[in-house]
C-alpha cells in the first residue's frame, strides 16, 4: 500500500505542493518545524499517491513509500 | 554522490570542515540560514559563534579575530555587505586574512530578495576606501560552494588577502546533493597578535607607505599569475564566446551546449574567480572570434567592462563586446537564444 511521507524539517512553507495537488489533498501546518515554517501535511484519505508533490518540490520533502 | 543539502547550510558546514573558528555576523536574507546553522554547529565543536549587533559589529570582530590569527568568516548580502566596507578595508590594511560570505541579492538599497549580480563592481573593485584587492570567488552549485568556501580560507591565509565567496540568493536556497571534504585541523598563525608584544607593535601612521604599496603590489601581481580559475567550453573554434558566472553562468553553459549540438560554433568561459579576473582563458580563443556575449543578470553589464579588458589585452581591439543584462532573479534559456539570434542579425548594439 504506496503512501507519502513527508521531512517536516526540509520544508520552506513554499506552497507549490498545495497548488498543485489535483486532490487538494495538502495543506500547511499551524505549526512551525524547528526552522520555522509552517510545514506540509497530507490528508492520507484524499491522497491518490499520483506522486506530483514530489516532482513539484524543490527541497525534496516528499518521498513515495510502498 | 552525497545527500541532498540547501546551498546555505552546505556552505557554512564547509566553512567548518576548513576550520573556521568564529563566525560573526548579523541575519539577513537570503543568508540568514548560514548564521542559523552555524549556531549549534559552533558551540557543538567548541568554537566561537557571535551574533553581532550590527554588520557593522560582525566585520569588526572579524578583523579582531584574524589579528589572533585564526580563521574568521561573517556571511552577509546586498547592503549588509556594504556596511561592511570600512571593516574590510582596515582587514585590508593589516594584510589579515578573512573570509566573507557575500549571498547576493539584487538591488540597490534595500534591494529584492531574489538572485541578482548587481555586486560585481563593488566586490572586484572594492567598495571601501583605499587601494586594495580581495579574492572574489562565484560558485555555480552548491557543490562548487562548499569546494570554493574550504579554498577561500587557504587563499586567504596564503596571501594574507580578504577572500569574498559570491554566493546567490537562488544558490542558497536550492537543495543539491553535495559531498563534503574532511574536517581540517584548527591552526593558529604563526605572526598573531597574543597580547605580549610577541611581535613587533603595529600601529597606524607608523609605516612606508611607499614600501607597502610596492609590497602588496607584488603580492596581487601573484595572486593574478597563480590564483586565476575558470570553467572553458568550445574556445578553440567558437565565433562567438559568452562569458557569464554562478547560476548564469550555468545557464548560458546549457544554452552553449543545445547551439554546439546543433552545430553552432559557440563557446563559453564561466569565470570561478570575479578577481582575478580570469584573462587567461581569453588566451585559448581562436583569433577568428567575431564577438564576446556577456549574461549577466543585473540592469545594464558590470562585468562587461572586464572582458572588454581582458579582449583588449589578449586578443584585439576591434572585436565587439555584447551584454545581455537580465536584471534579476533568473536567466531563461529562451531569453537567451532569442538574444543571441538579435547580435547574429546585427540587432543588438554592442557595448564595447
Amino acid at each position: 500500500m504506496s503512501e507519502v511521507v513527508v521531512s517536516e524539517s526540509r520544508c520552506k512553507s513554499c506552497g507549490f505542493c498545495v497548488k498543485n495537488c489535483p486532490k487538494g489533498a495538502i495543506s500547511l501546518a499551524h505549526s512551525f518545524n524547528s526552522a520555522g515554517y509552517k510545514y506540509a501535511v497530507v490528508d492520507s484519505e484524499k491522497c491518490i499517491v499520483c506522486g506530483i508533490c514530489y516532482t513539484v518540490c524543490p527541497d525534496g520533502v516528499f518521498e513515495i513509500r510502498e | 554522490m552525497g545527500d541532498m543539502i540547501k546551498g546555505n547550510d552546505a556552505i557554512a558546514e564547509a566553512a567548518v570542515r576548513a576550520g573556521v573558528q568564529l563566525y560573526a555576523g548579523y541575519p539577513i536574507t537570503p543568508s540568514t540560514e548560514v548564521m542559523e546553522y552555524l549556531s549549534w554547529r559552533m558551540p557543538e565543536l567548541g568554537r566561537t559563534f557571535i551574533q553581532a549587533e550590527s554588520e557593522l559589529a560582525g566585520i569588526n570582530m572579524v578583523l579582531g579575530f584574524a589579528f589572533c590569527g585564526k580563521r574568521a568568516l561573517t556571511a552577509s548580502s546586498g547592503p549588509g555587505i556594504s556596511l561592511k566596507q570600512e571593516g574590510i578595508s582596515y582587514i585590508s590594511k593589516y594584510r589579515l586574512p578573512c573570509v566573507v560570505l557575500n549571498v547576493v541579492r539584487y538591488g540597490n538599497g534595500l534591494g529584492s530578495l531574489r538572485s541578482g549580480q548587481s555586486d560585481y563592481f563593488r566586490d572586484t573593485r572594492g567598495g571601501g576606501n583605499g587601494d586594495y584587492r580581495c579574492i572574489v570567488l562565484a560558485p555555480s552549485s552548491v557543490q562548487e560552494s562548499v569546494d570554493l568556501m574550504y579554498l577561500a580560507f587557504d587563499l586567504a591565509e596564503r596571501y594574507r588577502i580578504v577572500t569574498e565567496v559570491m554566493s546567490e540568493s537562488a544558490l542558497g536556497q536550492m537543495m543539491e546533493p553535495c559531498e563534503f571534504p574532511p574536517m581540517q585541523e584548527l591552526t593558529v598563525q604563526d605572526w598573531a597578535l597574543d597580547g605580549k608584544y610577541t611581535h613587533e607593535r603595529r600601529v597606524a601612521f607608523m609605516e612606508n607607505y611607499v614600501t607597502t604599496a610596492h609590497e602588496n603590489n607584488a603580492r596581487y601581481e601573484e595572486i593574478k599569475e597563480k590564483e586565476q580559475r575558470y570553467e572553458a567550453v568550445g574556445l578553440e573554434d567558437a565565433e562567438y564566446v559568452f562569458v557569464s558566472y554562478g547560476i548564469p553562468g550555468r545557464v548560458t553553459h546549457g544554452v552553449v551546449n543545445e547551439l554546439r549540438a546543433r552545430g553552432e560554433k559557440v563557446g563559453l568561459i564561466r569565470p570561478i574567480t570575479l578577481w582575478p579576473f580570469p584573462e587567461k582563458a581569453f588566451e585559448q580563443v581562436n583569433p577568428n572570434v567575431k564577438g564576446f556575449i556577456t549574461v549577466e543578470l543585473n540592469d545594464y553589464g558590470q562585468m562587461v567592462d572586464d572582458v572588454a579588458l581582458s579582449v583588449k589585452k589578449k586578443l584585439r581591439t576591434d572585436i565587439p563586446v555584447y551584454c545581455l543584462p537580465y536584471v534579476f532573479e533568473m536567466v531563461k534559456r529562451k531569453d537567451v537564444f532569442r538574444d543571441f539570434e538579435k547580435i547574429r542579425q546585427g540587432q543588438w548594439k554592442e557595448v564595447y
